[in-house]
């Protein structure tokens, strides 16, 4: 039964400047299609996609931003309880690369997580299917090296080439960063449920 | 019938929980005035709101209270998205009966503010009145988008149908208890927040008089469902939350299969009242709701700068002190 699984909501963040994937990213990812139409994202937007590890019934929220509003906040209400955060940059444009620094300094200021040092951060190298490519592999996993060992993908949201792995990687290690919610309740075990009644369902004031 | 049992009437305006007694609260209090409009033909039966927000805009959002909520559970978003440029009205209930009375009413209501074609945000109850009128109404559409709350689509989940028509003649201490269900007044939460929005909400459901009490729980528990497939064109976000709460797990699936395309807007803690205790979450996810219907007839808010319009950072402004001078000087 799936009450009895445990339930998890990952709050995930794509940050990274404008025009390197970000929405076809999420897009591949959750509904598996691409569009090669650019559309500029406009304020933050959000897509859910559930799947199961570990018995464990995963609920990821992805948030996409604005890559144009480099360096504005976002405010707290859009970065709090992130459980990773993806920067992305584009292989054939080396200023995306650059931007990195800034938008993970940028997330760790905003977020202010309890541990920036071991917060999860996942980066992705964008657009692998173009020939123009200014970005080298050793490069980047220098980088991610030099930030305590990102994790590091080289995808194609257009021909949907290690999207999945990416962010299979971005949830286990949100995973590791969120606290399990029991749904049956962990936070008030001295409750116990009317037994009379099969359902948690009073009249919701 | 006489109101017998109506031994605490109305709002007493006393209120002493922190939240009551917050700064945000008593700005709101001091700048947003409160109406009290009569549109049936029985004068008792008085709709109570706040209309916040430029009056031009014909397609407001409307705020629907639960249970034991009335017009002010909704002081955060009625505060921080009229500073932002939405007109947004929050109702309390007239003592209704029936489905059918709240239906008539709430179009007649819409009338007399001469409103267009609605966006309405239902938390609980709330979210199961809007979801029945904009089945009941589908064929002369009065409802634009809905975004539910903590809320549900049958009230067969209370185990209370039977009950329901007896609710007119029982004391209010019995129709309190039936509300609290087995989340007693004792619970406590570690959470400072949602602590606050219990005893906010708690202060409200003691204020409500016997009638207004049994009319909502009668409207909440009398058999009755939502027929989605009716509601299929309307835009629809549902917000709920992961950490404990009223709804059980079982009534969130159900309502996102009744759904399918519905946005999910799901906060990882909140408790009950997460419009209370997580204003800025709740905001932001409205807002983003509603920019679907910007620039279109049926936008809720003015067009001003686009930068302030689109960033969710400016939700922000609203929940810190600063919001009291920026109402002042409007």
């Amino acid at each position: 039964m799936s009450s009895s699984r445990k339930k998890v909501l990952l709050k995930v963040i794509i940050l990274g400047d404008s025009g390197v994937g970000k929405t076809s990213l999420m897009n591949q990812y959750v509904n598996k299609r691409f569009s090669n139409q650019y559309k500029a994202t406009i304020g933050a937007d959000f897509l859910t996609k559930e799947f199961e590890i570990d018995n464990r019934l995963v609920t990821m929220q992805i948030w996409d931003t604005a890559g144009q509003e480099r360096f504005q906040s976002l405010g707290v209400a859009f970065y709090r309880g992130a459980d990773c955060c993806v920067l992305v940059f584009d292989v054939t444009a080396p200023n995306t690369f650059k931007s990195l620094d800034a938008w993970r300094d940028e997330f760790l200021i905003q977020a202010s997580p309890r541990d920036p040092e071991s917060f999860p951060f996942v980066v992705i190298g964008n657009k692998i299917d173009l020939e123009n490519r200014a970005v080298t592999s050793k490069r980047a996993l220098s980088w991610c090296q030099s930030k305590n060992q990102i994790p590091y993908f080289e995808t194609s949201a257009k021909e949907a080439i290690n999207v999945d792995k990416a962010f299979q990687t971005v949830a286990q290690n949100g995973l590791a960063q969120e606290t399990e919610i029991d749904i049956f309740n962990s936070e008030f075990p001295e409750i116990k449920l009317d037994q009379s009644r099969p359902q948690n369902d009073s009249c919701s004031c | 019938m006489t109101n017998f049992f109506n031994i605490v009437s109305g709002t007493s305006g006393v209120w002493t929980s922190d939240l009551s007694n917050s700064e945000a609260y008593q700005s709101f209090r001091a700048n947003i005035p409160l109406r009290k409009i009569v549109v049936d033909s029985d004068s008792s039966k008085q709709w109570t709101l706040y209309d916040a927000g430029p009056k031009e805009i014909t397609s407001p959002l409307i705020f629907l209270p639960p249970v034991s909520g009335i017009a002010d559970v909704f002081f955060l978003q009625i505060t921080n998205l009229s500073k932002m440029g939405y007109r947004v009205i929050s109702l309390e209930y007239p003592i209704y009966w029936s489905l059918a009375e709240f239906i008539y009413g709430f179009i007649k209501l819409i009338d007399h503010l001469q409103l267009d074609k609605v966006h309405v945000f239902g938390a609980s109850l709330g979210g199961f009145l809007i979801q029945k009128f904009a089945e009941l109404t589908s064929r002369c559409p009065r409802v634009q988008s809905i975004i539910v709350c903590n809320s549900f689509p049958d009230t067969a989940i209370f185990h209370r149908t039977d009950s329901a028509t007896l609710f007119w003649m029982m004391p209010p201490i019995i129709l309190k208890k039936l509300i609290m269900g087995n989340r007693s007044s004792v619970i406590q939460s570690r959470d400072k927040t949602i602590q606050d929005s219990i005893d906010f909400m708690n202060e409200r459901l003691e204020s409500l008089s016997q009638p207004e009490l049994a009319s909502r729980l009668t409207l909440n528990c009398l058999n009755c469902y939502v027929e989605p497939h009716k509601l299929q064109k309307i835009p629809v976000t549902i917000l709920d939350v992961f950490d404990k709460c009223a709804i059980s797990e079982r009534v969130k699936q159900e309502l996102y299969k009744m759904y399918p395309n519905a946005k999910r807007a799901h906060l990882k803690t909140g408790g009950d009242f997460p419009y209370l205790s997580r204003p800025d979450e709740v905001n932001m996810h409205i807002v983003i709701h509603l920019r679907q219907f910007e620039g279109t007839r049926y936008s809720p808010k003015i067009m001003v700068k686009p930068i302030v319009d689109l960033s969710p950072m400016a939700l922000e402004n609203g929940s810190t002190s600063k919001s009291t001078q920026d109402i002042d000087e409007n």
